[in-house]
Parts: structure tokens; C-alpha cells; sequence
């Protein structure tokens, strides 16, 4: 897996090539530095596949913006990654664009 | 039941009233006729006897004359007359041998001479010496013709002329009852009849039976009535008369003055008709209920032996019914799903059960064998003996795993048990689902036919090689002969190919010619079908149906029982070990892109399967790392197979950890906002929402997690 990672103004924008699972979620976790950060922008354009490990990841992040009154847009998953937001009814909670 | 004795006891009823009636007749007839007859000889015996009375009395008359004459010398009329006087008759005559009246009692004739047309001419037989006497008729007199003379000559020894004596009807009638009375009282007419005489002028009666003779002297007193139409007194016509009380037959003649009637009482001949009649009744009668009884009896045993013989029908009929309900019974039911081979069969059981059966069931996940056999036997025995036959192939197949072994023992167990000395062909072959080989046992059964697939074909060769029967060498039927080792023999099946498994209801089916189907036909059937068609059922229905159409309105003599087994292709199952950690499950990870990764790049339908990788992943990452991280165990195995029916991925996750069963446990609630989640149990639910298939078995203290996934 590999990150493309950019904090411009409290929006952190994270690029994620590859495939999110047990053994890469780690990784991600270690990215996100949310202090001061008000919105999280994910592009998941070159993202293979996403298990529950990187679920999770994601859902941490959503919960860590609500709480501080910021933002977090998911965009462009592909169809598996899509089936897995619908499937865990993450598609409610995330916000895809 | 029918009961057409009854039609024919009245048939027979009237053909012997019929009958009786023409019996009657006919002894009716023949009675009449007896007593005509007796009638009729009497009046002629009557008539001689009369005559000749006569002409014996003037006989002795003339011969006495004759003697008292001495010869032909003239003779006076005083002396003439005195002659006549004395011997009581009317004329007497001498004539010289040339018929010169020498003297008579007439005066007219002496002189003259008997001429050759006189009605005289042939006394002049008496002159030549050889006769002696000659006697005439009564007729009327040549000089008065009211007179009614009979004359009798008598020749003098040496033929030296003769004397003639007559004398008048008149005469004979004056003297009639003292002559003849005696005549008549003695006279038989059969043993009933009599003879009544009387006068014609008075009717007093000279003559009567004996015991009627105190009752009647006259003839009216007998019941006889001259004027009555039916009498014709001429001799000839029988007529009827009611005679002393009793109705009698009877003919009447007139004779010098009297009229003599012969009488026979109808008892005497009547009476044995009606003997015969009752006798002919009663025998008849016997015969004919001899008849009805006989024809009743067969019509009784025919009717039985029809009842009999429904019954048997019946009861055959309903054994076929049970035989054919346990032949049936006894195939298996739904064919087996395999994404490596597919296996159709049908039986068409003949009306008169044949004993055909098939069979199919797997011996482990690798090998399934399949079977098909023909019993001789028919009827209840036959399929219960097909049944014996079908559990003990089964039975030692399922323990032994080959065909050859398990016929030899199978063969030696029906013959130590085989009292109706039945016999079956059977061939048994076993599908290795690897390789697509078939090793097989034939028992006296039809070779099977191979038929290679066509896409098979090395390019540059036109068509695939025909289909071919597996002609290798066949052991004997079972239960024929103990001791037999059936050779294990084996055929190589690439995907695509199929053997054709039939009995002889196939090749032997006849048609209305009585021409055979045969093995070349079913060749030439097989070869026709289009390789598109070339699918195990398929196959089947069009071989039953030519066979049909080919026998077309022949009965259907033995069952018809075909199977085709299609190897589809080698099963690609790859299964790897790994550690039970992060690193194993990375090395898990890598093994699922080393089989579908685009590296692993082989056909366009190759790619459909790479298409599932990273569904594959996150079953990998989900339930590998529950094994990791909860299981306790130390390694794990995937197997992962490339299924083609349906076409998809099966992932086995096997791991020698805890028991657990993820899919007992309840799925998490995901209408939860993100706050209220519960981090954890996602990973399963995803996965048993985006497999296909998923079940969990425990089995050797191991967890087998499958997962089935389809592109």
C-alpha cells in the first residue's frame, strides 16, 4: 500500500494506492494525525480492496470528526470497496463523493 | 358367467320334438306299409288257396270219370248226365286225341271239335302224353254268356284224348260254406287278423274268428258297411272299417258270390311303432341330456379354466406390477452434481419386467463409480434378485473401491446363494474425478462405447476419432461359475470425452421386420449426434428415441437402460499450508495473487476467475486473521478450487484451532450510527454477505471454513 498524504488548512488529504487490509491498516492509522485537522479527504481511486481492518480505520476517523465538529468525504471507490461501504452500512455513515 | 348350455338345452329340446315327430311318421308309415303287405299276401295266399281248392276238387272229379271211362270212347248223353249227377258239377266233356267231342252233357257238343283260336285250344296240351291235368279260370260261357264255368281237364294214360269236367260260379257259391268255411276259420292273418266271409246277397257270414263267432251271422253285425266311400272291394286299396269295436285295416275282394275281407286290428303293427316310438323317445332323450350335461360340464370347465386363467393374468400381472415397483424403486433417485463430470441414466422397463438396473454413488470426494447390469431373471424373483445383486455390488465396491475385486467377490457370494440359477451381465467402473480415468470390471456385459470430444481433435486432423466400443476381453456373467477373477482394466477419459453404458433392451430391440437395432446402428446413432448435443441426458434421449422410432409398433421385449458419463475436466484445486501468524497470513495474501494474479494470466476464461482476487482477499484477511489472532491454532491450509459449474472460487480455510463457528453468531447491527458502532464481528459479516456459499464444518479436531464464491 502505498499513501499520498497533504494537510493544507486543517483538510488532510490522503491518497491511498493499494489494498487496505490487516496488514496495511497499521500503516494508515499511523497517517492520520488528526490534531487540528477539520476535514479528512480520502481518494480511494486507486484502492483495490478494503477489509474490516481498513473499515475500521475509516470509521475511527469519521468518529474522531464528528466529534470535533469537522468533515470527512470519501471519494471514488471502486465497486468493491463500494459493495463493502454498502454491505457493513457504512455507506450512511460515510460520506461519498 | 356364460351360460349358453342353457341355449343349447333348448335347442336340443326342439331338434328332439323335431325329431320324434319325424320318428312317428316314419314308424307310422312303416307300419302301414307292414300291414298292407300282410294284407295283400293274405288275399293272394287266399286266392290260390280258393282256386286251387277248386281245381283239386274237379281234378278228382275228372280222374275219376277218366277211370270209370277207361278212354277215349264216345259217351252217351244219358251216361253224361248220370256223370254229372253224380259227382255234383255242371258239364262234363270226352275228346279224342285230336280234341273230337267224343260225348258230353250238353247235347250241342258231341262232333264237334276244339279249334285252334277256341278258348278251349289248350287242353290239347293233355294229348301229347306229358301233362296230365290243366284247369282254367272261371269266365263267362261261350253259348251263355251269363254263366260263369270253370273247367278242369284230366288226360287218360297213354295221351289218348282226356276228359273235361266244369262247373259254374253259381255252383261253387251254393257249395261255398260247407267247402270253404273250414278254410277260412283256420286261415292266420298275422297274429290279430282275421277273415270275414259272407254272401254277397244276404251277408249271412260263413265264416268268423273264432271268438267272435257267437256274436255276429250276419256281416252288418261286424261293423261292415259296403256302402261306406272308404271301401273299395277290388283287392287292391287298404281301407278302414270299425270291426267288432276295433278300428282295423282292411282289403276286400269279391270271389264266387262272396265277399271275403281280410281284417288286421292296427294294434298288432301299431303297436310295435309305439314301442319303437317310446323306446327311440326314451334313448333319444338320454343321448340328447347326456349332451346338455356334457356340454354344460365343458361349458363349466371352460368358464373355470377362463376364471382361472383371468386370475392367473391377474396375479401375474400384479407380480409384474410389484417387480416392476422394485426395479424402479431400486434406481437411484436425482443425478450427482460435480463440476467435473456429469452422469445421466434411464431405464424403460419392457412390459414383461426385464431385470436391467444402474447404479451410481461416490467412494470418496475423488472417485464416483457407476454401474450398469441385466438380470436374467423376470418376475418377483428377478427383481428381487436384482436387488440382492444391486446391494451386494454396491456393498463390496464401497469397501473394497474396485470394480474387478469387488465383482470377484460379489460373483463368489451370488453363486453360494443362487437357487433359481440366475445369472447377470453387469459393468462396473470407478471415475477418478483427477484424472478422468475409469478403471473398470466387465462381467459378460455390452461393451461400452467411448465417444471422444471433438474439440479434442489435434489441429490438422479433420474430426475427432469416432465413437468406439471398449471391445476389450469380458469376464463371465455373474453367478455362473464360482471362482471367477474379474481383471481390472482401465479407459482414459480426457474433458469432453463420454462413455455410453446400455444393455442389450438397446442393441436387441427388434423391429417389425424382426430385424435387430444393433451395435452398428447405435454407432452410427451416436456419431450423428452434434457435438452441442453431446451432453450426458441429451445423448440418452435421442438413443431411446431412434430405438423407439426404429421398433416402432413392436412390443417393447426387454427393458431399455442407458447411461452416459461426460468427464468435464480435471478439477484445479490448489491447496497450501501456512503458520498460524501475521507473516502466514502475508504469505496467504501472496499465494492468492500467485494463483490469480495477472502473472498467472492463461485463458480469456481464466481471467473471469482473476476477476474475484480481491473479494478472495478480504475472505483471506477477514477470516485468516480471526484464525490468527483468536483460533489458538498453529497453522492453517487454503484450498482454493477454480469451479467451473457454476463457475467461481471455492476458498477452504481449514485451521487446527478452537472450535468456532462463525456462522452462529449473530450479525452486528450496521443501521448504527458511526458512535454507537461496535468495532468488531464486520469482518464475518462481510464475508457471508459477499460469498455465494458459505458452511462451517468440525472435523478431526479441525475447523473447515468454506467459501464459495461465483465470478
Amino acid at each position: 500500500m502505498n499513501i499520498e498524504k497533504s494537510l493544507e488548512d486543517g483538510k488532510l488529504s490522503l491518497k491511498i494506492d493499494g489494498r487496505l487490509d490487516t496488514n496495511t491498516s497499521p500503516e494508515l492509522e499511523a497517517e492520520l494525525q488528526l490534531d487540528g485537522v477539520k476535514e479528512i479527504a480520502f481518494d480511494l481511486t486507486d484502492l483495490e480492496y478494503v477489509s474490516s481492518a481498513g473499515l475500521r480505520v475509516f470509521l475511527t476517523a469519521q468518529k474522531a470528526m464528528m466529534a470535533c465538529g469537522g468533515r470527512m468525504t470519501i471519494a471514488n471507490p471502486n465497486a468493491i470497496v463500494k459493495d463493502v461501504f454498502d454491505i457493513t452500512g457504512c455507506s450512511d455513515i460515510f460520506t461519498i463523493v | 358367467m356364460n351360460q349358453s348350455w342353457k341355449t343349447f338345452a333348448w335347442a336340443s329340446a326342439l331338434f328332439y320334438a323335431v325329431l320324434l315327430a319325424f320318428i312317428w311318421s316314419a314308424l307310422t308309415r312303416r307300419a302301414f306299409l307292414q300291414t298292407e303287405s300282410m294284407l295283400d299276401y293274405a288275399l293272394l295266399d287266399l286266392d290260390s288257396t280258393l282256386n286251387g281248392s277248386i281245381d283239386t276238387m274237379l281234378m278228382h272229379v275228372g280222374e275219376s270219370i277218366a277211370d270209370e271211362l277207361g278212354g277215349a270212347r264216345p259217351l252217351s248223353s244219358e251216361r253224361a248226365a248220370t256223370l254229372v249227377a253224380q259227382r255234383d258239377i255242371d258239364e262234363v266233356n270226352v275228346f279224342d286225341r285230336t280234341g273230337l267231342n267224343l260225348g258230353s252233357s250238353d247235347p250241342r257238343l258231341p262232333g264237334t271239335r276244339i279249334g285252334d283260336n277256341s278258348k278251349s285250344a289248350p287242353f290239347m296240351m293233355l294229348t301229347n302224353g306229358v301233362r296230365h291235368a290243366y284247369s282254367q279260370p272261371f269266365r263267362a260261357g261261350a253259348h251263355n254268356p251269363d254263366v260263369r264255368r270253370k273247367y278242369v281237364g284230366v288226360a287218360f294214360p297213354n295221351g289218348d284224348g282226356f276228359v273235361q269236367v266244369g262247373i259254374d260260379e253259381s255252383h261253387v257259391t251254393r257249395m261255398f260254406p260247407s267247402i270253404m268255411g273250414f278254410i277260412f276259420d283256420a286261415w292266420l292273418l298275422g297274429e290279430t287278423g282275421f277273415f270275414l266271409c259272407a254272401d254277397i246277397d244276404d251277408g249271412h257270414l260263413i265264416s268268423n274268428p273264432a271268438r267272435h263267432r257267437n256274436e255276429a251271422r250276419f256281416l252288418a253285425e261286424t261293423g261292415y258297411d259296403p256302402n261306406d266311400p272308404r271301401v273299395r272291394e277290388d283287392g287292391k286299396t287298404t281301407f278302414r272299417q270299425r270291426l267288432f269295436g276295433d278300428l282295423c285295416d282292411c282289403r276286400a275282394v269279391l270271389f264266387c258270390g262272396h265277399r271275403v275281407i281280410a281284417a288286421l286290428p292296427p294294434a298288432e303293427y301299431y303297436a310295435t311303432r309305439s314301442v319303437y316310438a317310446a323306446v327311440m323317445a326314451f334313448v333319444l332323450a338320454l343321448v340328447l341330456i347326456l349332451f346338455v350335461l356334457l356340454f354344460r360340464r365343458i361349458e363349466n370347465d371352460s368358464n373355470c379354466l377362463k376364471a382361472f386363467y383371468a386370475a392367473e393374468e391377474t396375479a401375474r400381472a400384479k407380480d409384474m406390477e410389484i417387480a416392476k415397483t422394485i426395479q424402479t424403486s431400486a434406481l437411484p433417485v436425482g443425478f450427482p452434481a460435480s463440476a467435473h463430470f456429469r452422469l445421466f441414466a434411464a431405464m424403460q422397463a419392457a412390459k414383461e419386467v426385464g431385470g436391467d438396473f444402474y447404479d451410481y454413488f461416490p467412494l470418496d470426494d475423488t472417485h464416483v463409480s457407476f454401474l450398469v447390469a441385466d438380470v436374467s431373471g423376470k418376475g418377483i424373483t428377478g427383481a428381487l434378485y436384482m436387488m440382492t445383486a444391486k446391494t451386494l455390488i454396491k456393498d463390496t465396491l464401497l469397501a473394497l473401491r474396485d470394480p474387478a475385486a469387488a465383482l470377484t467377490k460379489a460373483n463368489a457370494e451370488l453363486c453360494r446363494n443362487n437357487p433359481a440359477n440366475m445369472f447377470l451381465t453387469a459393468w462396473v467402473g470407478v471415475l477418478d474425478i483427477e484424472t478422468g480415468t475409469i478403471s473398470f470390471a466387465n462381467a459378460g456385459h455390452n461393451p461400452p462405447v467411448k465417444i471422444a470430444a471433438s474439440d479434442h481433435a489435434p489441429p490438422g486432423h479433420p474430426a475427432a476419432a469416432p465413437p468406439r466400443y471398449l471391445t476389450m476381453k469380458s469376464g463371465p456373467m455373474l453367478a455362473f461359475m464360482d471362482g471367477i477373477t474379474y481383471k481390472l482394466r482401465h479407459v482414459a477419459l480426457e474433458p469432453g470425452d463420454t462413455l455410453f453404458l446400455y444393455t442389450d433392451g438397446v442393441t436387441e430391440a427388434l423391429d417389425l421386420k424382426n430385424e435387430l437395432y444393433g451395435e452398428g446402428r447405435l454407432l452410427e446413432t451416436l456419431r450423428a449426434i452434434p457435438a452441442a448435443e453431446m451432453e450426458p441426458e441429451s445423448i440418452c434421449t435421442i438413443v431411446r428415441a431412434t430405438v423407439a422410432a426404429f421398433s416402432a409398433g413392436a412390443p417393447q421385449a426387454d427393458d431399455i437402460t442407458v447411461l452416459a458419463l461426460k468427464y468435464v475436466s480435471h478439477p484445479q484445486v490448489f491447496s497450501r499450508s501456512f503458520e498460524a501468524t501475521r507473516e502466514g497470513l502475508a504469505e496467504a495474501s501472496a499465494f492468492l495473487d500467485e494463483l490469480l494474479g495477472p502473472a498467472a494470466a492463461r485463458s480469456t476464461d481464466f481471467a473471469l476467475y482473476q476477476r474475484l482476487l480481491p473479494t478472495l482477499h478480504i475472505f483471506l484477511d477477514e477470516i485468516g486473521s480471526n484464525i490468527v489472532r483468536y483460533s489458538g491454532a498453529s497453522d492453517f491450509v487454503i484450498d482454493l478450487e477454480l469451479v467451473e459449474e457454476p463457475r467461481g472460487v471455492r476458498l477452504v480455510f481449514i485451521d487446527d484451532g478452537a472450535a468456532y463457528d462463525p456462522l452462529s453468531h449473530a450479525d452486528p447491527d450496521t443501521t448504527l450510527s458511526a458512535d454507537k458502532r461496535q468495532i468488531g464481528g464486520l469482518g464475518i459479516l462481510m464475508v457471508k454477505r459477499m460469498a455465494t456459499d458459505m458452511s462451517y464444518a468440525r472435523a478431526n479436531n479441525r475447523n473447515r471454513l468454506t467459501v464459495f464464491k461465483t465470478v
